[in-house]
């Protein structure tokens, strides 16, 4: 089905699957991070910025071929995430968040000031081929980049069920014991700083594929909050959540400056808009929405939609239940 | 050269004194509890040899090498399994996955392994059903069937505390610290925990090192023991011995 | 800034992130008090101070208070989600233009020692800094209210035993360092343009300087703010003007690798 859907979508929609997709892999990134080893991050744009203007810069300096650079985008990030996350090793809570932080602007600020990097005015990306297949318009670069994010997705997904993603979980839920059973603590966190940078490395090159054009501008502070707010909106480390969380705010950043457009909501929020805001900062409702969602999403139900779905299989289960034994009950009273 | 051997532990935390100048041996498959009343220390020993603490002084040998100082994961991989008086578990996982974990340093699968599982071909595939199997038996025999996939955080305290111990056994270790296993139980439960302890030691190749409050329990089940109260050792040797010896006695009623 | 965090933080072991925003947005109210009703200045900022007090307590009551698992990394989530929220509510409100925020005190007009020159705004922030700082520290030391706070953040089980009333003050503090924060916007406001991003830079260069002085001493967070702004604009003189804001960033790694907990701060480990 995902195959097909690009050609039956207009043009403008498949861009947000793209977009959507690119999320969907920084979403896998934050829940290594995240939601398997509980570290937290609030600088992940700048692995972003990373990993797209690492691309860029070998395909428009070197001319390296779009795959390669790609690859070398994410090998880059990674060792950047290796990097952050040693002296990660020392910080806990607030201090590893603030530091993080930290990272991400400093990311920022050394590309915006620096001339080898285009400073403020950003790169225009190179035009990318596979092979001999060259990648213009939105549907051939779906198929590139939706099928990265499907062999990332199961790839963290095998993670997951094996060793390495056992120990980041029990690392999250109890340090100690973790330490005690063998697992070298530090060792894996560092090593989950680097897959969730890679990851996030990764779809950073691909963004900048998509878009054309990088700049400092697109990798604020509040896009590493969108990020952490995704993964926590899905559910803290499971991965379905992860995606389901990456796609809602994808789509939701993307749409931020048509909220006028939807059907019943546009016009009312306009309204609403006019008589107690001002109209013009109608967009940043979109950071309101994500808050709120965030707020509520803790607030009642810490493990996100994943744990809503959870719920729902739980009450499903239970009243399927209940209906058997009442009609055995039914017919053993006979 | 004895099993295991601890000399002259000391712990200091700033003016407190945790330990001091504790020394004992256990041999190869002994049953060597230590006892004493709260805060006597037992816990902080026990971090020590784990090495979760670094000791201020003295030395804890194990197979004849000096292993204080070393990380916890370190000691780990000598063969040394601890479980928590306070139980910790890996609270969202399911209990066969926290009994994985004890595999933990067996197992081999790193990034590239684990990422290329597909199908049952490859290597991380066979490494997770294999050893899948061989926490099947802990968990038949510490009675955890029933909750075999259950995330752990919703098990009762006593199943709890079975768990713990059988991700302990799971990482198939040499010496075992047990600490308090009875905590929070009723006179049946100690019991049981009892009859489960004499037969790990039987049916396993293992040394348990015990910590017990509950000086009965304590003394029922050990080839030796030790008591400490205030940090200090205030008498060691068999369990009988032990009994009666007055210093114990004052220690515990003494306290209150 | 990084005193109105370290308060928070001293006391109920959350780090507020929301802190930078609700500051902003109580300037805001400062501004619309001025601008569109037409207040004078002391009113003006005093309504402001009053929304601050109210906004935190709120904050800690309806939300805080309400989470069903407050472990740490949920707690810096709910902030984070707040200051998303309000940025958003602030830029809806009154839009991303940038503003000039009126002041009693000059940013302009300057005091000359010698042959420094300083100007009257700076003057003034170093003093209120000052004072806050001294008044903060004898509020913890000397008043009953203050060591209960610290009582609170030990151990809140005891501390209610003792006939503290924990939540009472928990919402308190964050009262209260919601006030200090937005002193803080006020005082920041007529330097740059008044917008939704105007604690931004405050929020982290406050982080920086409260981890860098101890995230539990309000001593060490003024102290750390002296000492990070001072760093800092050496920096800019003599190395380079440009990455002056990084310097922030590697100065906290540097000091926490060494001292995790700030340079006058302490830890308390957890027993097993």
């Amino acid at each position: 089905m995902l195959v097909s859907l690009p050609l039956l979508l207009p043009g403008y929609r498949v861009f947000t699957l793209n977009y959507m997709a690119v999320f969907v892999i920084v979403g896998l990134g934050m829940n290594v991070l995240v939601g398997a080893t509980g570290q937290v991050s609030l600088g992940h744009a700048g692995f972003l910025a990373i990993g797209a203007y690492t691309m860029v810069i070998l395909m428009a300096r070197l001319a390296v071929p779009f795959p390669f650079a790609l690859v070398m985008a994410g090998f880059v990030s990674a060792l950047f995430g290796f990097l952050l996350g040693l002296p990660a090793l020392r910080l806990a809570g607030p201090y590893l968040a603030i530091a993080t932080l930290g990272f991400g602007l400093a990311v920022t600020q050394i590309i915006a000031h620096s001339a080898l990097f285009g400073g403020h005015m950003g790169l225009v990306v190179p035009d990318a081929t596979v092979g001999p297949f060259p990648l213009s318009g939105d549907v051939s670069k779906y198929y590139v980049i939706v099928g990265i994010t499907f062999v990332l997705a199961l790839g963290v997904r095998n993670l997951s069920v094996t060793r390495v993603g056992r120990a980041f979980r029990a690392i999250r839920d109890s340090e100690i014991a973790a330490a005690t059973m063998g697992v070298d603590v530090a060792y894996y966190k560092t090593l989950s700083f680097a897959v969730s940078a890679a990851l996030t490395g990764v779809a950073g090159g691909l963004l900048a594929l998509m878009i054309g054009f990088i700049s400092p501008g697109v990798f604020t502070f509040t896009l590493s909050l969108m990020f952490l707010a995704m993964v926590v909106l899905g559910g803290l480390g499971s991965i379905p959540g992860a995606v389901l969380g990456s796609i809602v705010m994808g789509y939701l950043n993307l749409e931020m400056d048509a909220f006028q457009e939807l059907p019943v909501l546009g016009p009312a929020l306009e309204g609403f808009s006019e008589r107690f805001m001002s109209t013009v900062g109608l967009p940043n409702f979109g950071w309101v929405v994500t808050g709120m969602l965030i707020v509520f999403t803790i607030l009642i139900e810490p493990r996100g939609l994943y744990g809503l779905w959870i719920r729902a299989l739980d009450t499903t289960k239970r009243s399927k239940s209940a209906d058997a034994e009442l009609s055995r009950s039914g017919s053993g009273a006979d | 050269m004895s099993f295991f051997a601890v000399d002259g532990l000391t712990m200091r935390f700033g003016g407190l004194t945790a330990l001091d100048d504790v020394s004992f041996e256990v041999d190869r498959g002994m049953i060597f509890s230590i006892i004493g009343p709260n805060g006597s220390g037992k816990s902080t020993a026990f971090n020590c040899i784990s090495g979760i603490y670094q000791p201020t002084a003295g030395e804890v040998y194990f197979e004849g090498e000096a292993i204080s100082g070393l990380a916890p994961h370190h000691i780990a991989r000598l063969g040394i399994a601890r479980t928590f008086q306070n139980i910790e578990l890996f609270s969202t996982e399911t209990t066969i996955d926290n009994l994985m974990l004890g595999r933990h340093q067996h197992m081999r699968s790193g990034i590239w392994s684990g990422v290329w599982m597909l199908g049952r071909a490859t290597s991380a595939a066979r490494e997770e059903a294999e050893n899948r199997e061989r926490v099947q038996w802990i968990i038949e025999l510490l009675d955890l069937v029933q909750v075999r996939d259950r995330p752990v955080g919703e098990l009762p305290y006593g199943t709890q505390k079975r768990v713990e111990l059988a991700r302990a056994l799971a990482m198939e270790p040499k010496l075992l610290l047990v600490d308090e296993p009875s905590a929070g139980m009723n006179a049946d439960e100690r019991a049981e925990v009892a009859v489960r302890i004499g037969e790990l030691r039987a049916e396993l190749d293992v040394t348990i090192l015990l910590i017990e409050h509950h000086v009965q329990l304590a003394i029922g089940l050990a080839d030796r023991v030790l008591a400490l109260n205030f940090g200090k050792p205030i008498a060691q040797g068999a369990p009988d011995e032990i009994r009666q010896h007055p210093e114990v006695i004052k220690a515990y009623l003494g306290d209150g | 800034m990084a005193l109105a965090l370290v308060i928070t933080y001293k006391t109920t072991e959350v780090p507020n992130f929301a802190q930078g925003d609700m500051a902003m947005v109580s300037a805001f109210i400062a501004y619309m008090f001025l601008t569109d009703f037409e207040t004078g200045f002391i009113f003006a900022f005093g309504a402001a101070l009053v929304f601050a007090f109210l906004l935190g307590v709120g904050f800690e009551g309806l939300l805080l208070r309400r989470m069903r698992k407050p472990t740490h990394l949920n707690l810096i989530i709910m902030t984070l989600g707040f200051t998303l929220a309000i940025f958003g509510f602030a830029g809806w409100k009154w839009g991303a233009d940038q503003r000039q925020f009126p002041f009693p005190v000059s940013a302009n007009e300057v005091i000359r020692f010698g042959s420094v020159s300083i100007s009257t705004l700076s003057v003034a922030t170093i003093l209120i800094a000052g004072i806050l700082m001294l008044l903060v520290f004898a509020f913890f030391r000397f008043t009953k209210l203050g060591v209960a706070m610290q009582a609170t953040q030990q151990d809140p089980i005891a501390a209610r035993i003792n006939g503290v009333p924990a939540r009472a003050i928990v919402g308190l503090t964050f009262g209260i360092s919601s006030v200090i924060g937005t002193v803080a916007a006020l005082l920041t406001a007529p330097l740059i343009t008044l917008d939704p991003t105007l604690m931004w830079d405050a929020l982290l260069k406050g982080f920086a300087a409260a981890v860098l002085g101890g995230l539990n001493t309000p001593v060490g967070a003024v102290l750390g703010g002296y000492l990070l702004g001072v760093i800092e604009n050496l920096f800019g003189a003599y190395v380079s003007v440009e990455f002056k804001s990084v310097v922030a960033f590697l100065l906290i790694v540097i000091v926490l690798w060494f001292r995790p907990s700030g340079l006058f701060g302490h830890h308390h480990e957890r027993k097993v």
